[in-house]
């Protein structure tokens, strides 16, 4: 299937890209090879996985497991009665998962090419069966399997960027054209966006757009249309606002950015758990109050083990923890760009590059999002929140971009 | 090539933008919420940890000068919530219900806070160990049924209670429901009693439980300071219980007040509004009050202008006006229960200020011994005539005469001896024109002709006998008892001592002496004459055998009709110490609006007086020195004479100086009447029984009211019974006002019937 992909861009790049300039630089590329590849192994001890992003990972999963299990252990022992209730479920998931990762960087990425359109159906179809299931609370998110459920936008994102990778190398070099490069990730996106809007998901949506606009950025479409897209985007919120169908979200949005002052008491409800993450990263200043030692997590920083994990590592770790957690994250989407760049085909580079900037998003969402930046919406942050079935899905995901090394390592053999 | 090298252009733009701008924006926004905004944060952690956990100090005691408990805080319990912590909609029915159950709340307001979106909301707060036990017991059984264990709890709390319910009510006050100070010694020493609550040295969770690490500064909650009132209950209940009877019997429209002080320091041994109310329950006003708000009308609506006769109203407007007018009813109601009349109203001081004008004429010398006054009844003053209450004129009098028969005519004279100046200076110094400074909150000023004391000559006359200016009752007494000390003003005061927590003195209050108004010797010539007054003058009616008493009558205009009637209302009020000659207790009686006919002090307020007085001056171990007329009135101890043989209880009862009288035809004494240790007069008569018959022998107690003291002795020894005599019984003139056992009562031979005589003929 590689043999695939790579041949066919390679004979078309002459024919598609004119321009003259871009031929001078395409004259060097050998040598540059060369010497890349001299950089590279300094880096990739071994031959085939990627040690440095498996360690990475195993990093930021032995630290995120440790922080959830420390910001969550005084809501298991008041609410469930067992201290050590989320931290048993997350580590039995995260053993699963490095089992999973190891399994998927061994498969074959290239067969995810057959598997796209696929995989899209059934993120479709996965997003339509969310909204038949009846809830309590109104907001139709998961489906569940006994007592375990997964969020229907987990597989969304990943299909997502699957598909865009698959169809970005499949027409590369037709990716400048508006029929090519915009029509079907638009398509994609405003499907999935509206059956987002139906569950509400919005935070999702964001997560979504922004993922599609980077796939096809990197895909090479013009810039152009990224800024009509934008324009776009702001007209639909504009009207959207109008029709009233943003209630939820903005509901959630009431109090945004004012969780401090006191408005009235539905605003100082809405705004409580923002703001007592405010109180708690406020008060681990450089420093932080040590591991285990927050306060806030006692009961005032409802759900400390879910979205807004982060703020308990800032309380105890202080800004001097919570930038050397940043600094591993963006080693790691470091690592994972560079991987994905090391890939023989298009294909591997876009989808490594499309799962590795999710994670980056995701970290900078969330945080935003704690910090009362950006409203309280539900952005979990990967390896450190806890829930199942999107660590099993991180794993997989960076099991595949394992999967990008090997091959890229082999072959460079 | 080119392709390629393009993706890994984008591929590096993009990896900028993800860590240099999301990452950058991060980071900058931590650095800024943890270095600089990070105090201020962390201070307002702290606050919200610790302020939840906040002990709230015990509220100190009020005890009376002898140490019986006035006012105490017991611990209560109060229940919270953690509705956030409910995981359904079942859970929270359910304890919903149960809740209302227990803590008497209606279910729907239960479930609308278990239905919040927080950690803690109050439910009910000072319940009893009763409601506590079934609440633990609730506690156990969610834990049980629904594995939630930090959903209800149960947190300190304190509850008030006055042991003597009414009692002092207007001196005491009574705290709010989160155990402030609203009124009262309550309020004015609210920052002793409440103590300093504690900072809990562990910090705790949001849902008030203690968090398991080591966070520990720990101050302890520092219980509050407790006082000892300078109140002595036994005067004070001795003070109510009179002025209860007399407002019932006087049918006093607007309260009556008391207040019985020291004069030689200024400590208020009994300060009495009455009506008061139930310092337990101050919230709810009486029946009356409460009709009167339920009789609210269209014409209540009309005259207090919330509505015109002009405008028309929908039935909701008017329904809407009607709650309006109610609550506010209320509220005025309250306010005016709560009111300490003794400090916070003024009145028109009346005759008993006649005191105040004859001491400065005597200090300043303008009137001596030689000085005649003619009273022709009534008074020309610049074309205007002013009547004394004796139409028929007192003829000629000394000053002292002129006292003794509160004669206005006179004492417009003494005003006017004295002048306008001279008059101000010494109304400043008898702490008319200022605040006593008494330790009570709500103090009223005077209301003075000018501010700066300039009168018209009409304005010096008719103030000489104590009219068209007002002043608190307890700036009368204060002055009274200028005239009782010696000379000095003294500042009431209602607490002699703050003890800590412990029980140990931290502060003896004592009030220094402000000034010397007047000399020694004015101030005892006063003295002198006022207690010729009390035997024979105008204030006859407040004598009390057996002790020197002085004392003066009022009896004063009130500007305002207060019950509607359209009759001018008056006050009656006496003020008065006693022994004369080295006074230890001041009183002032006082009542607005008396509405049973007689409105003079000398009628109203005297009998009162010398009644408290009768029973506080042997309280407070004064020996009686009685003349030969009121010996024959003193009453005697009765001895046991059961069990005893005839002959030999006959003998014991007659050594006792009673008359003995034997029913029955057995040989030895089965009952008595009157019963061991009851007062009798000495020559009154004691049954003895000899067999059981004879005890349901019975007699009716006869109407003894408008008879003389000779009239009553003689139809009581007809009837069987014995009397207790009080009240003016020296006066020729004096008659029975009450008897305290009511005319046709069936009561055993022997019963004592207690009699309170006045003297008629005075109107003053």
């Amino acid at each position: 299937m590689s043999q695939y992909s790579t041949g066919t861009n390679s004979t078309r790049r002459y024919s598609t890209t004119g321009a003259s300039s871009r031929n001078h630089t395409s004259q060097n590329p050998p040598q540059r090879v060369v010497k890349r590849k001299k950089q590279f192994s300094l880096l990739s001890i071994g031959k085939g996985l990627d040690v440095p992003f498996c360690m990475l990972i195993v990093l930021l999963l032995a630290i995120g497991i440790t922080m959830m299990f420390s910001a969550s252990y005084p809501v298991a022992f008041y609410e469930i009665g067992d201290s050590y209730y989320y931290l048993k479920r997350q580590l039995l998931f995260a053993i699963v998962g490095l089992a999973i990762m190891l399994a998927v960087s061994y498969f074959d990425y290239h067969h995810f090419h057959r598997f796209s359109a696929l995989i899209l159906g059934v993120s479709y179809f996965a997003l339509i069966v969310v909204l038949l299931i009846p809830s309590e609370t109104g907001v139709r998110r998961w489906i569940g399997i006994g007592d375990y459920g997964i969020q229907a936008s987990e597989i969304s994102k990943f299909a997502i960027i699957l598909f865009l990778a698959h169809w970005g190398s499949r027409y590369y070099n037709k990716m400048h054209t508006f029929k090519y490069g915009v029509l079907p990730g638009a398509a994609v996106f405003v499907s999935t966006a509206i059956l987002l809007l139906l569950e509400p998901h919005y935070s999702c949506i964001v997560i979504v757009a922004l993922l599609t606009v980077i796939m096809l950025f990197v895909s090479g479409i013009r810039i152009k249309w990224i800024a009509i897209a934008a324009v776009l985007l702001a007209a639909a919120i504009l009207l959207l606002w109008a029709t009233g169908l943003l209630t939820y979200a903005m509901d959630r949005m009431d109090g945004w950015g004012k969780a401090l002052e006191y408005i009235d008491e539905d605003q100082w409800q809405q705004t409580w758990q923002t703001r007592n993450s405010l109180y708690a990263i406020g008060s681990g200043g450089l420093f932080g109050l040590g591991l285990g030692q927050s306060r806030q997590k006692y009961l005032y920083l409802p759900e400390p083990q879910n979205d807004f994990v982060f703020a308990i590592v800032c309380e105890e770790l202080g800004l001097i923890g919570a930038i050397a957690i940043l600094l591993i994250f963006a080693l790691l989407v470091w690592r994972g760009i560079v991987i994905s760049l090391r890939a023989k085909d298009r294909f591997g580079k876009l989808l490594g590059i499309g799962l590795v900037s999710q994670i980056g998003l995701q970290v900078i969402l969330n945080i935003l999002v704690i910090t009362d930046w950006l409203p309280n919406t539900g952005i979990s942050l990967p390896f450190f929140s806890y829930g199942g079935s999107s660590l099993l899905m991180l794993l997989f995901q960076m099991g595949i971009v394992l999967s990008i090394s090997r091959s890229a390592n082999i072959e460079k053999i | 090539m080119g392709a390629n090298q393009r993706l890994r252009q984008r591929t590096v733009w993009l990896l900028i933008i993800i860590l240099v701008l999301g990452f950058g924006a991060v980071i900058t926004r931590l650095a800024y919420l943890q270095l600089i905004a990070g105090e201020d944060l962390q201070q307002k952690a702290v606050s919200q940890q610790l302020s939840d956990t906040t002990i709230s100090a015990k509220r100190g005691t009020i005890y009376d000068r002898n140490g019986k408990i006035l006012a105490q805080s017991a611990s209560v319990w109060q229940v919270v919530l953690s509705p956030a912590s409910f995981k359904t909609d079942e859970q929270r029915i359910y304890v919903a219900n149960r809740l209302s159950e227990i803590l008497g709340l209606e279910a729907e307001d239960v479930l609308e806070k278990t239905k919040q979106n927080s950690y803690y909301t109050v439910v009910k707060r000072k319940i009893e160990s009763e409601e506590q036990k079934q609440i633990l017991e609730l506690m156990n059984e969610v834990e049980d049924k629904f594995k939630l264990s930090s959903v209800i709890a149960l947190l300190d709390d304190y509850k008030r209670y006055y042991p003597y319910s009414e009692l002092a009510s207007s001196v005491i006050g009574f705290t709010g429901s989160d155990d402030q100070g609203l009124s009262g010694v309550e309020y004015q020493y609210d920052e002793y009693l409440t103590g300093t609550p504690g900072r809990l040295v562990t910090a705790t969770n949001a849902n008030g439980t203690i968090m398991p690490f080591d966070y520990s500064q720990n101050i302890d909650a520092i219980d509050g300071n407790s006082l000892v009132l300078t109140i002595d209950e036994t005067i004070q209940s001795i003070i109510e219980k009179y002025m209860r009877n007399a407002i019932k019997d006087y049918k006093v429209y607007n309260r009556g007040v008391c207040i019985a002080m020291d004069p030689n320091n200024g400590e208020i041994l009994g300060m009495a509004t009455v009506g008061g109310y139930d310092l337990n329950d101050p919230f709810t006003i009486s029946k009356e009050e409460q009709k009167k708000i339920s009789e609210i009308d269209k014409d209540y609506l009309l005259e207090k202008g919330y509505i015109t006769e002009e405008e028309t109203y929908t039935a909701e407007e008017m329904s809407e006006i009607l709650a309006t007018a109610k609550s506010e009813a209320e509220s005025a109601a309250l306010s005016k229960m709560w009111r300490n009349k003794a400090i916070s109203d003024t009145y028109y001081p009346g005759s008993v200020f006649k005191m105040v004008p004859l001491s400065m004429a005597l200090e300043e010398g303008t009137v001596n011994k030689d000085t005649r006054f003619n009273c022709m009844g009534v008074f020309n003053l610049y074309g205007e005539d002013i009547n004394c209450h004796n139409t028929g004129g007192h003829g000629t009098q000394t000053y002292a005469q002129a006292l003794c028969n509160s004669c206005n005519p006179a004492f417009i004279e003494i005003g006017q001896s004295v002048g306008e100046e001279k008059w101000w200076e010494y109304y400043q110094a008898f702490g008319f024109s200022e605040k006593t400074g008494i330790d009570l909150p709500g103090e009223s000023d005077d209301i003075f002709f000018s501010e700066d004391g300039t009168m018209g000559p009409v304005d010096l006359a008719v103030a000489s006998f104590g009219q068209n200016f007002s002043i608190t009752p307890i700036q009368m007494i204060t002055a009274a008892c200028a005239i009782a000390n010696g000379g000095e003003l003294v500042q009431p005061h209602v607490v002699k001592q703050i003890l800590d927590s412990e029980g140990a003195v931290i502060e003896n209050i004592s009030t220094e002496p402000k000034r010397q108004v007047i000399s020694n010797q004015v101030a005892e010539e006063m003295r002198g004459i006022l207690e010729q007054n009390a035997i024979g003058g105008t204030g006859k009616n407040g004598y009390v055998a057996g002790y020197r008493v002085a004392g003066k009558t009022g009896t004063s205009e009130k500007l305002s009709d207060s019950n509607g009637d359209g009759v001018q209302d008056y006050i009656a009020s006496y003020c008065g110490f006693a022994p004369a000659n080295k006074p230890e207790i001041a009183m002032l009686v006082f009542f607005d609006t008396p509405l049973s006919g007689n409105y003079y002090g000398s009628a109203v307020a005297a009998p009162v007086f010398a009644g408290i007085m009768g029973e506080v001056l042997p309280y407070l171990e004064l020996d009686a020195q009685y003349t030969e007329a009121e010996a024959a009135n003193i009453d005697t101890t009765a001895g046991t004479y059961t069990g005893l043989s005839v002959t030999e209880a006959s003998k014991s009862v007659n050594s006792d100086g009673f008359d003995v009288t034997i029913k029955g035809e057995g040989s030895t004494v089965v009952a008595q009447v009157p019963a061991a240790g009851s007062k009798i007069p000495t020559g009154g008569t004691v049954v003895l029984y000899t067999d059981e018959t004879s005890v349901e022998e019975k007699v009716t107690v006869p109407n003894l009211i408008d008879y003389s003291v000779g009239d009553v002795n003689y139809i009581a020894s007809y009837y069987g019974i014995n009397i207790s005599i009080t009240g003016a019984v020296n006066s020729a003139d004096a008659v029975a006002i009450s008897q305290d056992i009511a005319e046709g009562t069936t009561v055993s031979p022997g019963t004592v019937v207690t009699v309170t005589f006045s003297s008629g003929g005075v109107n003053d």
